[in-house]
């Protein structure tokens, strides 16, 4: 495990797309995942967002985030799948093999375990021809699929090679999720991880994990979740799963710092989780 | 969770009972058509407003498109699939995730719908192929010509080639299982001279599509997603190559892909184009 294995989410990093494109890589990171709105928004438009991006040098960890899609019918599920194939298109223009999608939050969506299966398998069939596999992840706050075992039972059922599963430690740790059933997942259907932490012990409420969420993390090594997510790397390591782990630290402070400043921790968070974990792989010392 | 009981799918949700034709892209036609005659095929009507025309042999019908074509070299840009209901079929693809074709893209004045297949191919489907064809419509037949001409040593649509990037064969066999209903044919079962790839069967049994990955070593190579080549079935496939020979079409006679009980392939024309025969007794 080194740093080619992590990248940075530009959510994390202020200012324009080209200005993360470049600290990410000043930094030493050689991928970045990639936010819908860092392409529409730019001032030059989607055309010279993906050029920004394909000339960065970086490789496109992943593409997000589809929300509320899974559970809907009728004009809003219609109306669902239009805003789907548009980030699928977007995602294949940007050279992003991953779409993320997190679990509806929708008040509209029924969750029939069924009609969820049935959502995501027509999410990874829109996707075939575009070679993009999407990646499911349980929103800590998603209003029927809340923990990641029930996204795993979803993407299980679906059965489709392009659809696996997107751990966020975030959500597995204001949860307090145990990691005994990852025991039982196979790496190989894990397309993606996302690690931070956060500076609170608990966040029982759903505003409250809202709120944590997309203010308060820090990266893994700042928080005092950080053990936990140490054990996470280390179990996930040991399953044999071999993908990519992305820093998605939503935080106020980090907006308003300069972007070096910030991919510097980035680099150090990187620096704490492989030592920690190349440290347990060691061969034992033998004894004299 | 539902309590549904867990009933098996039809095996055959949309009735596919064949290919109805291949549609071949080209800004050369005159010359691909040629090609095509040599062949066996003739030409047998032409598209009304469009540079589109009709190439039939006994049971196949071919579709050259020149109409906003970019490339001389041709490609196999659709495949149309004959189904029990063309609506339903296209319903039935959209809810399940296929892409709903470009209604600009069409041969056809007629509305047949389709759906995106691999790369920037389409997939039709046709239901007036028993009684009506889709043809008397769009097609003005060609004077002096005969409207069915008869396929040399019995040749008949086997199969499509479909060449699919590294490590995709398990999405595409996601694909053509749940939208079409193919089924994987077992390791090891091959038909021709060009044993590769992953081989599905039309749940009409009537034809095969071969998805080929790049092979290993092959990192140098441009190796991109398309329709790269047709299969055309013989049951006596000596018989149908010295038939073919005759008319000046070339084989390959080297190596495992010589001509043989199995199969046969032509060597590449106007830039890459090649045509496989596989021995099959589908046709007879």
């Amino acid at each position: 495990m080194n740093l080619d294995d992590f990248g940075m989410d530009t959510i994390t990093l202020a200012g324009p797309l080209e200005a993360k494109l470049r600290a990410t890589r000043e930094a030493g990171f050689t991928q970045i995942m990639l936010n819908a709105t860092d392409i529409v928004g730019h001032p030059g438009g989607e055309s010279a967002a993906v050029a920004a991006v394909r000339s960065s040098g970086l490789r496109v960890t992943g593409f997000q985030v589809l929300r509320d899609f899974e559970g809907l019918s009728g004009h809003l599920h219609a109306y669902k799948v239009d805003v789907a194939k548009a980030m699928l298109e977007m995602c294949r223009d940007l050279g992003s093999r991953v779409l993320l999608i997190c679990s509806s939050a929708s008040g509209h969506a029924t969750g029939e375990f069924d009609a969820l299966v049935r959502d995501l398998q027509k999410l990874a069939m829109l996707a075939v021809p575009l070679d993009i596999r999407v990646a499911y992840e349980a929103l800590s706050w998603g209003r029927h699929v809340n923990l990641y075992t029930q996204a795993w039972d979803l993407v299980q059922a679906a059965d489709r090679s392009n659809l696996g599963l997107a751990l966020d430690s975030y959500h597995l740790l204001a949860h307090a999720s145990g990691l005994e059933p990852l025991e039982d997942m196979s790496a190989g259907r894990i397309f993606l991880v996302q690690l931070s932490d956060f500076l609170w012990q608990e966040v029982r409420s759903p505003e409250e994990r809202i709120e944590t969420a997309r203010h308060s993390r820090v990266f893994p090594g700042e928080g005092v979740h950080s053990e936990n997510v140490i054990e996470l790397v280390r179990k996930l390591d040991a399953m044999g799963y071999r993908g990519d782990y992305s820093f998605e630290v939503f935080n106020d402070d980090y907006k308003q710092l300069p972007l070096p400043v910030v991919a510097q921790r980035a680099r150090q968070s990187v620096k704490w989780i492989t030592g920690r974990v190349a440290r347990r792989s060691l061969p034992a010392r033998r004894q004299a | 969770m539902s309590a549904k009981e867990p009933l098996p799918e039809p095996s055959n949700p949309l009735g596919i009972d064949g290919l109805e034709f291949v549609e071949y892209a080209t800004s050369q036609p005159q010359q691909f058509g040629a090609l095509l005659q040599k062949m066996g095929f003739a030409a047998v009507a032409r598209h009304r407003s469009r540079e589109v025309m009709l190439y039939r042999q006994g049971a196949m019908n071919l579709i050259v498109n020149a109409h906003q074509a970019t490339s001389a070299l041709p490609v196999v840009s659709a495949f149309a699939l004959r189904v029990r209901d063309a609506a339903f079929a296209h319903r039935h693809s959209l809810d399940l995730g296929a892409w709903d074709m470009p209604t600009r893209a069409s041969a056809m004045e007629l509305n047949i719908p389709g759906i995106h297949g691999v790369a920037e191919t389409l997939v039709y489907f046709v239901d007036r192929y028993a009684d009506f064809s889709i043809y008397d419509v769009d097609f003005v037949p060609l004077a002096g010509t005969e409207a069915r001409p008869p396929a040399i040593a019995g040749l008949h649509w086997f199969g499509i080639v479909q060449s699919i990037l590294g490590d995709r064969t398990a999405d595409w066999l996601d694909f053509y299982q749940n939208l079409f209903g193919f089924s994987v044919l077992p390791t090891g079962q091959y038909f021709g001279v060009l044993p590769k790839g992953t081989l599905l069967e039309s749940p009409c049994h009537k034809f095969y599509l071969q998805l080929l990955e790049p092979p290993p070593g092959a990192e140098d190579i441009r190796w991109d997603e398309g329709l790269v080549r047709v299969g055309l079935g013989a049951a006596d496939v000596p018989a149908a190559v010295k038939a073919l020979q005759k008319r000046g079409v070339v084989f390959v006679d080297r190596g495992t892909v010589q001509p043989s009980e199995k199969g046969a392939l032509t060597q590449p024309y106007l830039g890459g184009v090649t045509f496989e025969l596989v021995h099959s007794s589908m046709g007879t």
